[in-house]
């Protein structure tokens, strides 16, 4: 064994292993090296199928997850109903009577539907994510072109980005929805609370939104515009039918979550007075009943909203990534 | 001890996440919460002796006292209530005196409407605020007998078309405003019944801001605010009327079924036997006994 060991080795001496044939070690099996598996990907594989070995049928890892779900889900609700005001908290946040009349609303008796209410929120963050969407692309464009001409536009662009992602957006609405009617204007101050609030929605999110495009098109690899320029494609040609797609499908994700952000934002809104959105209308309830069942009742609104959204998402990642993967494997 | 507190804010953080899908929940605040929902307000078996009323007391050897900041004239003057002037706190030094409370030993806190009906033990003996009693509140936490009782009135500015127009008619056309949690959104809806659906604030200072800009027609709220906000706080105002007495009063809100509240009651009914009411309701809220009523 050691004999036929110190026989290869000396054979192989002087001369470099040839590519994929593995190093070879006195006495010990063959050792890989890099180029013999690009990657590490068997490495990976073979890890993965080393761990699963506890549970190395689909339907005992099933059965495991489950088990160990329903364990720590017991344990908190458990330590939750154990506490001692619990009793308390849950009549408090969970009473389910006090729920169902939030939800319904009562406008005679002074409060209002939380269900309705919501209606408005979903109004106000749909018809502000359209223009986030559109106003943010401008920004981010002007902000990369490199057109002496465009500079003034350039500077005011930055100056607006830096501002509104500065400022906290509360003031922003104060500013807009008390100031602008304040100024006795013709077209510009006899607008509806909801739409200074949506306005001022739109101006503080196109701020952030904007700095995500740009991470985006950033993102995508300068000798892809080089490509498209020597096939003979106008820069804005390039960038509208080879930059732009490409950075678009990276920022999905963090635009997703700028969009659940909006979502719960435009309760702030609310503090123009005519916006009864979700969170206002609980907050009268909780002021009417003395129980805040309904704010239980507008969170379990926004995340009947949000999951979904999360979900799709989530779902569109993997698709997109399973496509990239497949295409680097030609 | 920076490490201590971030542990805490962490763990809080961490039980929040479990024991509440609502934000503004503080579960460790409610940890020790009284489960107890015996209402003993009613007993006449509760003790009020000086030793007896020590026993009640959140904090011993004073009587803690709660406000919303900024409070108000006529009912504080300047936000500190510590100075005995304005309504409410004279009631409250009132009432401490007939507990048997020196003025050194009333100990005022701040605590904000919101969080003044919130779950778990309340940081407070009692709280004045200009809180309006009714059935459905007095469930979640006991309050005093009636220490004012209230009328609700109209916040306009001069020269509009609601100074000249308000029969009960013409008020169903104008936009309303009132300050977000108070009862004057219920009148608004239940008397008014508006078509435009009444702009809820936060606070008063954003009313104040909303009538300015014409966003509202008129502002509703209790007539010595009204007053008080018409002839000082916003130029070119006036109080326009109150209107009738739905039987809306304040009182003093409590723990729910602290024994406390029945002496309190005690002390309020002293207070109005012997005229305590009567000349403070003079001295600060005289002003506002002639004011003109017109029907909603």
């Amino acid at each position: 064994m050691s004999g036929s060991g110190s026989r290869r080795a000396g054979r192989s001496s002087g001369r470099s292993p040839a590519p994929g044939s593995g190093v070879l070690v006195p006495g010990g099996p063959p050792l890989p090296v890099a180029g013999d598996d690009p990657g590490g990907l068997r490495e990976l594989e073979l890890g993965s199928r080393r761990r699963s070995r506890l549970f190395n049928t689909p339907r005992r890892a099933v059965a495991a997850s489950t088990v160990s779900t329903i364990i720590v889900v017991a344990a908190l609700v458990v330590l939750f109903m154990l506490a001692p005001g619990s009793a308390n908290v849950r009549h408090q946040f969970f009473d389910l009577q006090a729920m169902w009349a939030s939800f319904k609303g009562d406008p005679r008796q002074g409060f209002y539907s939380v269900g309705k209410a919501i209606l408005v929120n979903i109004e106000m963050f749909c018809l502000a994510e359209v223009l986030i969407l559109i106003l943010a692309l401008v920004v981010a464009l002007i902000r990369l072109s490199r057109s002496p001409v465009l500079f003034p536009i350039r500077v005011v662009t930055v100056a607006y980005v830096d501002f509104f992602r500065g400022v906290p957006l509360i003031m922003v609405i104060y500013a807009i929805g008390f100031g602008l009617p304040a100024l006795n204007l013709t077209f510009v101050s006899s607008q509806s609370a909801f739409v200074y609030g949506t306005a001022s929605l739109v101006l503080a999110y196109s701020a952030y939104v904007s700095e995500v495009y740009r991470a985006g098109l950033y993102s995508v690899p300068l000798s892809q515009v080089a490509a498209a320029r020597s096939l003979g494609l106008r820069s804005s040609t390039a960038m509208r039918y080879v930059v732009l797609p490409q950075a678009i499908r990276t920022i999905i994700p963090p635009l997703l979550n700028d969009f659940i952000g909006l979502q719960k934002d435009t309760a702030l809104v609310a503090v123009l007075g005519t916006v009864i959105e979700a969170n206002r209308a609980s907050q009268i309830y909780a002021s009417y009943a003395f129980n805040f069942s309904s704010y239980t009742v507008a969170a379990l609104l926004f995340l009947i909203l949000t999951i979904p959204l999360a979900r799709m998402l989530d779902r569109t990642i993997a698709r997109d990534r399973a496509r990239r993967l497949a295409g680097a494997d030609t | 001890m920076k490490l201590k507190s971030l542990a805490a804010v962490a763990l809080v953080a961490l039980a929040g996440a479990f024991a509440s899908a609502c934000g503004s929940s503080s579960p460790a605040a409610s940890s020790s919460g009284s489960g107890s929902g015996s209402t003993t307000s009613s007993g006449s078996a509760v003790s009020c002796s000086p030793s007896a009323i020590q026993s009640y007391l959140y904090q011993k050897g004073q009587l803690t006292v709660a406000t919303d900041s900024p409070a108000y004239w006529p009912w504080f003057y300047k936000n500190n209530p510590s100075d005995g002037v304005g309504y409410e706190s004279a009631v409250a030094y009132g009432v401490a005196a007939q507990l048997g409370f020196k003025r050194s030993q009333v100990h005022w806190v701040v605590e904000p409407f919101d969080s003044s009906y919130a779950p778990g033990p309340k940081h407070f003996d009692f709280d004045v605020n200009e809180i309006s009693v009714t059935p459905e509140r007095a469930s979640e936490v006991t309050f005093s007998t009636s220490y004012y009782d209230v009328q609700q009135a109209l916040v306009v500015l001069k020269g509009t078309p609601i100074v000249t127009k308000h029969t009960p008619a013409d008020l169903k056309q104008y936009v309303f405003g009132d300050q977000v949690g108070t009862t004057s959104l219920t009148f608004i809806n239940s008397k008014i019944q508006p078509t435009h659906t009444p702009a809820v604030f936060n606070t008063l200072n954003d009313v104040k801001a909303a009538l300015a800009a014409h966003r509202i027609a008129a502002f509703v709220t209790d007539t010595p605010t009204a007053q008080y906000i018409a002839s000082s706080e916003i130029p070119h105002s006036e109080m326009l009327a109150q209107f009738p007495s739905t039987g809306e009063h304040y009182g003093l809100l409590f723990q729910k079924g602290d024994k406390l509240a029945v002496c309190v009651d005690h002390a309020i009914a002293k207070l109005k036997a012997d005229g305590f009411l009567a000349k403070q309701t003079k001295k600060y809220l005289k002003l506002y006994t002639s004011v003109p009523t017109i029907k909603p």
